[in-house]
């Protein structure tokens, strides 16, 4: 298969669409935290043009006043559709055209994590993500209609991954190449201009100094950059990236803790679930009912899996928790639990370093190694 | 629509929102606002202005002092502009600060029909690229009209 084939089978390829539709799920209450300053100024009885702003282009429509008003308060109608999952197709379509017609209204209107809310709501609206977590498959299913298939073309979800990672990348790019980003300038004049501010945290005083020496940031300033590039590559390859995630949440709570961002943090975190593999219900969690604890985990699976990651199968009353994994490894007891937990996007970040563990490694590559050796022994 | 159509036009919009994507990154190292460049945090840059309304007489007043029913900020309310003569951060940099500055300039000039006596506004910008020492520039908005 030449480059070309390689490319439109990974474009055409169908694949699972639940983390678009997690995604689209959780972007609703994204743009509602988006759209409250501007329809509180409109609740005021004022909207853009009452002060100064800035066309991008005299040919741009500008709607009549109640008009621009009641269309903003279709947005937050239409997003909470959206996140609902219904009329999905049109809600979220809904949503990004006004949210993106709101953008370009004025040049002060544009801010990074605004940008980015437009290229999400871009992609979910041309993604088939409606087809599950949504009142349209529930009012199908209630009507006995058969469910609409959830594998379509993965190319939204491989376009925004691109986008995902383009802008981790070109946040580290336009750091590692300014000298005063690099060297620690930049951090080091913001953190001492914010030093009132950081008194007021419960830090000890060697913190403090240790934030507002300029020796410190030579260093900080690096890691910071190296940072936001490692998540741009990290996110692509399986072996980097559950880590590559992990330290992305880190980042952007770091982030929202120290700055003012929007709605940046929340949407980045948000996006980080189009990274988990598109398939579903591929690893089986074997759970014996009679054992309070098992049965326990088993309904925290059924509330959280909402990336529909596991199958759930009765076991044997006494057999020991078992998950088999994508690649048939099976583990049991604690080394299970911990798996299970970190594929559960509410519990992954806490449990993900708990796969480090030794006994988790052991527990991993004993079944690595049991089923290397029945498939050679076939 | 056929299956040939559509493997063709996955390719051209994957191919076409990668390479805007990448031109708007790149686009964003010449731009004043830098729009889906996603350069954030770029700067620790600070800026501060004293702005007048020049009159036709050649009084040079201060905006802070309200005029024909208009306060300056009332016209200018969001990126930080409200009060030029505070030193400020420029969030975004500084580019994208002083062009903000200049384009409020041409706008309050433009939007203040009861303002008989301005002529134009102007700016004297000191701003403090990260680091480096402060340099001074002189923004203007356009000329009104009818002043005087």
């Amino acid at each position: 298969m030449n480059a070309l084939a390689r490319f439109d089978d990974l474009l055409g390829r169908t694949v699972s669409m639940r983390a678009l539709a997690l995604l689209r799920a959780l972007a609703g209450p994204v743009v509602l935290l988006h759209l409250q300053p501007f329809l509180s100024d409109a609740w005021r009885g004022e909207t853009y043009r009452d002060a100064f702003y800035e066309p991008y282009a005299a040919w741009y429509p500008e709607l009549p006043e109640a008009i621009y008003v009641g269309l903003l308060w279709l947005a937050a109608a239409a997003a909470v559709a959206m996140s609902l999952g219904f009329l999905t197709r049109v809600a979220t379509a809904t949503t990004f055209a006004v949210v993106t017609y709101n953008l370009f209204l004025s040049t002060t209107h544009f801010h990074n994590n605004r940008a980015y809310l437009v290229v999400v709501l871009g992609l979910l609206a041309v993604a088939p993500c409606g087809r599950e977590l949504s009142l349209d498959a529930w009012i199908r299913h209630r009507r006995g209609q058969p469910a609409r298939d959830p594998l379509a073309p993965a190319w939204p979800l491989w376009l925004l991954r691109f986008e995902c990672a383009a802008i981790y990348g070109a946040s580290g790019l336009s750091k590692l190449v300014d000298p005063d980003w690099f060297g620690g300038t930049v951090t080091w004049q913001r953190v001492v201009r914010a030093r009132d501010d950081l008194e007021a945290w419960p830090l000890p005083d060697w913190a403090l100094s240790a934030l507002t020496d300029r020796g410190f940031h030579t260093g900080a300033a690096k890691l910071i950059v190296l940072t936001e590039l490692f998540i741009a590559l990290g996110l692509w390859w399986p072996r980097t990236r559950y880590a590559a995630v992990w330290v992305a949440v880190v980042f952007h709570v770091t982030i929202e803790t120290s700055a003012s961002v929007q709605v940046f943090s929340l949407l980045g975190i948000a996006v980080l679930v189009i990274w988990a593999v598109p398939s579903t219900r591929d690893r089986v969690l074997r759970i014996d009912s009679t054992s309070a604890r098992q049965a326990r985990l088993g309904r925290l699976v059924g509330g959280l899996d909402w990336l529909a990651r596991f199958r759930v199968e009765p076991a044997p009353p006494g057999s020991a928790l078992a998950v088999t994994d994508r690649d048939g490894t099976t583990l049991r007891g604690a080394p299970a639990v911990a798996l299970t937990l970190s594929r559960l996007p509410l519990t992954a970040w806490f449990a993900l370093p708990a796969l480090l563990l030794p006994a988790v490694r052991r527990a991993r590559r004993a079944g690595d190694e049991g089923i290397t050796a029945s498939v050679a022994s076939r | 629509m056929s299956p040939r159509v559509r493997v063709v036009g996955r390719r051209v919009v994957f191919a076409a929102v990668v390479a805007l994507q990448l031109g708007l990154v790149v686009r964003g190292y010449s731009s004043d606002h830098k729009e889906f460049a996603f350069q954030m945090f770029p700067e620790s840059s600070t800026w501060r202005a004293d702005v007048v309304r020049v009159t036709a007489d050649g009084r040079r007043i201060p905006i802070e002092r309200p005029w024909s029913g208009y306060r300056w900020d009332d016209l200018v309310a969001d990126r930080g502009l409200s009060y030029p003569s505070v030193r400020h951060h420029a969030d975004a940099g500084l580019d994208n600060q002083l062009a903000f500055l200049d384009a409020a300039l041409d706008w309050v000039a433009d939007n203040t029909p009861r303002d008989g006596d301005t002529r134009y506004l102007e700016a004297r910008v000191t701003s403090w690229h990260n680091a480096d020492p402060p340099e001074v520039e002189v923004l203007r908005s356009r000329e009104r009209e009818g002043a005087g």
